[in-house]
This record gives structure tokens, C-alpha cells and sequence, in this order.
């Protein structure tokens, strides 16, 4: 059963075209690997399945309904989660008040303590210590920084997650452990969208999209 | 809310920034705060002075506009300026200029009046075996060149020294008097008695030196000076003769009740004016009732003789002059009354007055003007002020574009990340304005009195000033202009008896009308100006800044795109 679908998509800032013509499936369930060369527009895209930005042409639909139409706050907030290339985290808050932030944001139900709860729980299971939990993200290795996106992403159990490059900075090891959370998620029925350079997450994938770069 | 928690967060991970804008609206709000509580306390002050001041209001007559009237009407015949009628004008001020009892008693129905008493002051001479006080022999100074002479001094209770010109009328056609007879109609009019400043006077036993006449008597009963007692050697019970100053066969017998003592006219002041009867020692108090008597004796024998000297006609009778006052429960009546007149049939060439009044608003001048220059530093303050907070909050906002961008990219809408942004500038603003509040509470009555003491000090100084230009003329020269200064000025409240009136502040008026426009006595003091109207207005100022840099700011985020600020980081 599709929940995201890209119809005929067409996008480009000023006189550069990035998307052309670009018509994507993405189904519950599944993890999807969208590839392509450094600046074909994989981050692009992400910004429009995202809702962040708006396509020149083409409809994006969310199960069956085109998000133009739709709230785009709540569409954010509660059914997509996405992990930023750039994490974009709040770096005066600890990891733990950006994933509760995003909790509240999506209205997600429960008292602060079971929330604080849920979110150090995704913490630790990306990897993050309780104690690099209540550091302040600016104190965070890189690679510590995308988990808390990663975490993040998940506190509000979207049906889409996008990832874009969620892996870039992690060891093999670590990239393993998210690939196994990912694909935990797609078995509870959710959709997973990355974007990877990596061979290796690409093979981990259902489905691959290659995004070509124009001229 | 998490809009609240997450303001809170935002305060306690930006101390740096948060300090200084709060460190900028305390500046903002301790001077507001100080503006506000001056422009209080000028109310607070009129407002608790006039609950409790006794307002007195007098009808005189309007010498300007009554020439204005005698004057013919000009222009009509060419460049012919009609000339004045100088026959008439003085007829109509030797019948008309004061107004009779009886239309006194008409106006004194208006509703808003709450009492009235009048004055009656007539001249007299010593008759047998009584001579006025003065320490210098009976001084040549011709008494119809002054108009401050005679009974427009202390007994007509508070008689602005406008009237003064009036006051000495009585001397026009006669010779100069020695004594000035006062005669009161109730114990109300008797306002130096009802205020303390004068009283029956104790011998050195302590034992009152008899008592005031009975109120409205018809008896010849009257109470004098202790100097005059004593410079005659009269006791209580004794009888002094008074003659009519035209006509010293008239003679009337009059018992002393009453040894009185004035505070307020101790010293010879009163000396330089020429006529001993101005001299406060020479003043004989008693019922209106027994004077009128008095008079109308006197009216009964009546004959027209003609002064050797400039060959004009008068009347022996003994001349005297009707002083009404109308008491007002509140100053508001006061200004009915002056609307109620007019309908009552009172002419235009006579004019409302209230020397109480007049006296109040003059002891606030300081603290009006005092007011207004709070209102206009208030004003600019909160215009600068203001302009500086929308700035630092453009700043604010600008520097936290990235956070902003993230916020609207995780969903939460603009209109909240506007809520949460102009949560922290109140909560900021709102702990700057009550530490503002305190501080300036704490500080407003010391700097408004500095200020205040500063405003007299100028307002005495140029009072004085325009004293010297105007006084000597009137007051007899150097001698006075000496006076004005030191001894007046000196005079507040607190150094008076009648430092227990509710300003605290009108100790001096009673000279102040004597001579008219003389140095006033101003409010130097007040004792709070915080209150509760204070608070709200700061309050109100607070939510007034918030509003006006939350509105900027909420400006800004709305033209924020998320996209745009996460894919350009710089
Ligand atoms: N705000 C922008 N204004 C103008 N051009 C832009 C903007 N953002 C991206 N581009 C251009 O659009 C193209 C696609 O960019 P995008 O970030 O989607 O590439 P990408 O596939 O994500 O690359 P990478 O793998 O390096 O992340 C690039 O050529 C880029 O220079
Ligand atoms: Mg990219």
C-alpha cells in the first residue's frame, strides 16, 4: 500500500533544473535507498517529500491525498520524521530536550516523565550514553549529533522517516545498528526513505532510486 | 505548554544577551517608574488636599471691568476717544463697589453653599483714655496714598489682597483712623480663632484672660490685643471709649470681654504702613451684630460737612466695609457656585473668588510643573525606550534565524515560535519591571522631593524675583523687599501653627494675601508616590514594550523560510 507518491515532479532554483519529470513510489513497509551524485538533487527532493519546499510542477500525495492540500505544520510534526544532512538540532539544547521538543511539537501524548522516558530510551538505542543524553548538543561529535537526529526523527513514530546520508558520519558498526532499527521500523509497517553514497546501506535496502544530474 | 518550558530554556541558555536587555528595560522602567510616581503624587496631593480643604470663596468687586463698562464707546464719532467719567466711576465705587448684606444673604441660597459669614470692619479713633500702639510718634504719612492700609489686613479673614484697594476706602474721606473695628457675625468668620493662630490670651497664673464675646451678641462687648491692654492699662471688664475719626464728638462705650494674643501678627510689622489701625495690636474684635448697632447710631447722626482742604463733601457717618465669605463643603461646589451666581442675577462687574483655593493651586505649582516635566521625560523615555527594545529584538530575532528555521521545520508553527519568542521578551521585561518597580518605588520619594525642593527653590526665586520688580512701589521699599526673601520664604508649613492643615503647606498664605501676590507657599514635600494606579500603569508599560517588540519580532519570523535559512548556513 503506497503512502508517499511522486507525480511527475519538477523542480529548480531559479534557471538551474534539479528535478525533472520525477515520478517516485514509496509504500508502507519498506526501506527505500535514493542515490545519485553529489548535487543531483537528493536533498531536494527530501525538502519536497518533506513538505518543505513545494514543487514548480507535479503533485506529492500522502495516502492518497496531495499535501499541497494538507496542514503542512502537522504534516511535519506528525507523520514525517526527518533526520536533516545537517541534523539541524537546537545546539543550546541537550540531545534529550531536542528529541522531547520534537515530541511536543507532534503532540505526542503522555506525561513529561514518560516522555523523558521514551526519548532516552531512543537515545540509548541509537547509541547515546544518559549522560550524552543531557550534554548539550553543541558538546556532541558529529557523529553523536546525527544519532540525536536519528532519535529525534523516531520519538513521534511517523509513518515516513527520510534520512538524508543518516549514516555519512558513523562507523561501520554503528551504521549497523541504525540499518537494524530502520528495518525494525519497516516491519511495524512504517516506510523508510535514505538517501546513501554507501554501496553497503544501498544493498540493505528494498527498492533504489537513482536520481540523475542534469547538465 | 511547552511553548512556556521551552521560553524558559531559551532565558537560561541565553543569560548573556537576556541580562543585558533586562539590564536595559530595569533602566527603562526605574525612570518610567519614577515619572509614573511623580505624576502621582501631584495628583495623590490635590486629590487628599482637597478632600480635606475647607474652601472659602469671597464676591468682590471688579474695578477693571467695571471702567471697562464707564467707558463710552469709542471709534463711533472718528478718533474721538470718549474720555472717562471719573464723576461717575467714583460714584459708583462709593455706592456699589461692595455688595450689601443683604445681597450677600441672596447668594448664600445657592444650593452649594454650605455656610456663610461676613465681616464688618470700620475705623475708629481712641476715644478718652485709649491710644493706639506704635513706637513711633503718630507718623505723618498720608494714609490715602496707600491702598494696602487699614482694614484690609488680618481681620477680614483671608481677603485677598486684591481687595486691598477697597479696603482702605473708608479713609478716603476721612482722616486717618487709629483703631480697626472687626466685627464678626458668627465664631466661624473668626478664622484666625478657628485655625489657632490667634486665642484669649493666659495671664501668668495660666488663667484666661476673659473670653470672646457671645456669637451674634448685640451686646457692646469686644475683645482686644494684649499690647493694646497692656499699653493702656486695660484689664477685663473695663470700658474703652472709640470715637468716630470725622467727627470725635461721637463716642461710643464699649465693654472688654476678652484679652486676645495673635501669633501669626507678633512683631511690628505691620508699622510701616502708615496707619496705626493697620497695625494688628490696634485691632478690637466683636460681633457684627453689636457694630452694625454702631453704625446705624452713627448713620442717625449723620451730617454733611466739607473738608477744609479739598473742598469736597462727606458724610460723618462711620464708614464701614462688608466682607461676606461662603463656605463650601467641597471645591466642586465652589465651582458651581460661581455658575449659580451669575443666575442668582450677580453683575459681571464682580468676580467669584476663592483665596483658598487660589493658595492650594499656587502651593502646587511646583509639583504641576514638576509633573508636567515627568510626563514629557515619561514620554521619551518610553519612545526611546521602546525604539531600542524593537531593536535589540531584531537582533535577537536575526541571530536566532537557525533556530527558528529549525523549529518551523520540525512542524511548530510560526504563529507559536512568535508566541514562544514573545514569551521570553515579557518574562524578561515583566522580572526587569518589578525589580524597576521596587527600585523605584523605593527611590521615588526622596528624588521627588529633591526635585521638588529644587522646583520651590526656582519657583520662590523667580516669585521673588518678580517681587522685587512690582513690590517696592507698593510695600514701602527696601525694608520689604528685605522681608520677602528671608522672612517669608522661610515660612513653610512646618515653622507655622497651622502646620496641621493637610498640606502642610499653607502656614504662609495669610501674608501671601495681605500683600496680594507675595511669596507663596509651596508643597516642598511629599510622602508617597508609589501606589497601587502606579503599578497597574507599570504593568500596563510592560505589556505595551512586549506587544511592541513582539510585534516586530513576530514580523520577522513570519517572513522566515525554513528551507532557506537550513540550506544556507552561515
Ligand atoms: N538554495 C539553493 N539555491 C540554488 N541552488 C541550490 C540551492 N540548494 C541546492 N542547490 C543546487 O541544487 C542542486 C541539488 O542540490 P542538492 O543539495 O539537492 O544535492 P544533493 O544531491 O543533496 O547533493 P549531496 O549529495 O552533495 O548532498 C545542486 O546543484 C545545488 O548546487
Ligand atoms: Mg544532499
Amino acid at each position: 500500500m503506497s503512502v508517499l507518491t511522486l507525480e511527475n515532479i519538477c523542480f529548480s532554483y531559479g534557471k538551474t533544473v534539479v528535478l525533472n519529470n520525477v515520478s517516485f513510489n514509496f509504500e508502507k513497509g519498506m526501506i527505500y535507498c535514493i542515490t545519485g551524485k553529489s548535487g543531483a538533487g537528493k536533498t531536494t527532493l527530501l525538502s519536497i517529500l518533506s513538505g518543505l519546499a513545494a514543487p514548480d510542477s507535479g503533485r506529492i500525495l500522502y495516502e492518497g491525498e496531495d499535501i499541497a492540500k494538507l496542514d503542512k505544520y502537522k504534516f511535519r510534526s506528525k507523520y514525517i520524521g526527518v533526520i536533516f544532512q545537517s541534523f539541524n538540532l537546537i545546539t543550546k539544547f541537550t540531545a534529550l530536550e531536542n528529541v522531547r521538543l520534537s515530541m511536543d511539537i507532534a503532540g505526542v501524548k503522555g506525561s513529561g516523565k514518560s516522555k523523558d522516558k521514551k526519548a532516552l530510551e531512543l537515545l540509548r538505542s541509537v547509541g547515546l550514553s544518559e549522560e550524552e543524553a543531557n550534554r548539550r548538543v553543541l558538546l556532541l561529535s558529529g557523529g553523536q549529533q546525527q544519532r540525536v537526529a536519528i532519535a529525534r526523527a523516531l520519538s513521534y513514530e511517523a509513518e515516513v522517516l527520510l534520512a538524508d546520508e543518516p549514516t555519512g558520519n558513523l562507523d561501520g558498526e554503528t551504521q549497523d545498528e541504525i540499518m537494524a532499527i530502520f528495518r525494525e521500523l519497516a516491519d511495524r509497517g512504517k516506510c523508510v526513505i535514505l538517501v546513501s553514497h554507501s554501496p553497503e546501506v544501498a544493498r540493505q535496502c528494498d527498492t533504489c532510486y537513482q536520481l540523475l544530474k542534469h547538465k | 505548554m511547552y511553548i512556556i518550558k521551552n521560553a524558559l530554556r531559551c532565558i537560561g541558555r541565553g543569560k548573556g544577551r537576556n541580562i543585558l536587555i533586562g539590564i536595559i528595560v530595569l533602566v527603562i522602567a526605574v525612570s518610567a517608574c519614577l515619572g509614573l510616581s511623580i505624576r502621582q503624587a501631584a495628583v495623590t496631593a490635590k486629590e487628599e488636599t482637597l478632600s480635606t480643604l475647607s474652601v472659602t470663596a469671597t464676591i468682590s468687586f471688579d474695578r477693571q471691568s467695571a471702567m471697562q463698562g464707564m467707558r463710552p464707546p469709542s471709534g463711533g464719532e472718528g478718533g474721538d476717544r470718549g474720555s472717562f467719567d471719573k464723576d461717575s466711576f467714583a460714584q459708583m465705587m462709593g455706592q456699589s463697589s461692595s455688595l450689601t448684606l443683604e445681597q450677600y444673604e441672596t447668594y448664600a441660597a445657592a444650593d452649594s453653599v454650605s455656610g456663610f459669614y461676613y465681616t464688618l470692619t470700620a475705623s475708629f479713633n481712641g476715644g478718652e483714655g485709649l491710644d493706639p500702639v506704635s513706637n513711633e510718634s503718630v507718623s505723618d504719612t498720608d494714609a490715602t496714598d496707600s491702598d494696602t492700609s487699614g482694614s484690609s489686613g488680618r481681620p477680614s479673614g483671608g481677603f485677598p489682597g486684591g481687595m486691598g484697594g477697597f479696603g482702605g476706602f473708608s479713609q478716603i474721606m476721612g482722616s486717618q483712623s487709629d483703631f480697626s473695628v472687626v466685627g464678626y457675625s458668627t465664631q466661624a468668620a473668626m478664622t484666625a480663632f478657628v485655625d489657632g493662630t490667634a486665642s484669649i490670651a493666659q495671664d501668668e497664673n495660666g488663667a484666661s484672660m476673659g473670653r470672646v464675646f457671645a456669637e451674634g451678641t448685640d451686646q457692646m462687648e469686644c475683645i482686644i490685643t494684649q499690647e493694646l491692654a497692656t499699653y493702656n492699662d486695660v484689664a477685663v471688664g473695663d470700658t474703652i471709649l472709640l470715637a468716630n475719626p470725622n467727627s470725635e464728638e461721637e463716642t461710643y462705650t464699649l465693654t472688654v470681654v476678652g484679652i486676645y494674643t495673635d501669633s501669626s501678627a507678633n512683631e511690628n510689622s505691620f508699622s510701616m504702613m502708615g496707619s496705626t489701625s493697620g497695625d494688628p495690636a490696634n485691632q478690637i474684635y466683636m460681633s457684627a451684630a453689636a457694630l452694625q448697632k454702631v453704625l446705624d447710631a452713627s448713620a442717625e447722626v449723620s451730617e454733611t460737612v466739607t473738608d477744609e482742604d479739598t473742598g469736597r463733601e462727606f458724610e460723618t457717618k462711620l464708614n464701614s466695609t462688608l466682607s461676606g465669605t461662603y463656605v463650601f463643603a467641597t471645591a466642586d461646589d465652589y465651582y458651581l457656585f460661581e455658575n449659580e451666581v451669575r443666575e442668582l442675577g450677580l453683575e459681571e462687574t464682580y468676580t467669584v473668588s476663592s483665596p483658598d483655593l487660589t493658595a492650594f493651586e499656587n502651593s502646587l505649582a511646583p509639583l504641576n510643573t514638576l509633573s508636567t516635566t515627568a510626563g514629557t521625560f515619561l514620554t521619551v523615555i518610553l519612545i526611546i525606550g521602546g525604539i531600542i527594545l524593537v531593536v535589540l529584538n531584531i537582533f535577537n530575532v536575526r541571530e536566532r534565524k537557525y533556530e527558528i528555521g529549525v523549529l518551523t521545520a520540525m512542524g511548530m508553527k510560526k504563529g507559536k515560535v512568535a508566541a514562544q519568542f514573545m514569551t521570553e521578551i515579557f518574562v524578561i521585561t515583566l522580572v526587569a519591571v518589578v525589580l524597576g518597580v521596587v527600585l523605584g518605588g523605593v527611590s521615588a520619594v526622596p528624588v521627588t522631593n529633591a526635585l521638588l525642593e529644587g522646583q520651590s527653590t526656582s519657583s520662590q526665586a523667580q516669585s521673588d524675583r518678580i517681587d522685587a520688580a512690582f513690590g517696592e512701589g507698593g510695600f514701602g521699599g527696601g525694608d520689604f523687599s528685605g522681608f520677602g526673601g528671608g522672612g517669608f520664604g522661610g515660612m513653610p508649613g512646618g515653622g507655622m501653627p497651622g502646620g496641621d492643615r493637610p498640606s502642610g503647606g499653607f502656614g504662609g498664605d495669610m501674608f501671601a494675601d495681605i500683600f496680594g501676590q507675595g511669596a507663596a507657599d509651596y508643597i516642598t514635600e511629599i510622602d508617597s508616590a508609589m501606589n497601587l494606579t502606579v503599578v497597574w500603569q507599570m504593568l500596563g508599560i510592560a505589556i505595551l514594550l512586549t506587544l511592541l517588540s513582539g510585534a516586530v519580532s513576530m514580523l520577522f519570523i513570519m517572513r522566515y523560510e525554513p528551507l532557506r535559512i537550513l540550506s544556507n548556513r552561515d
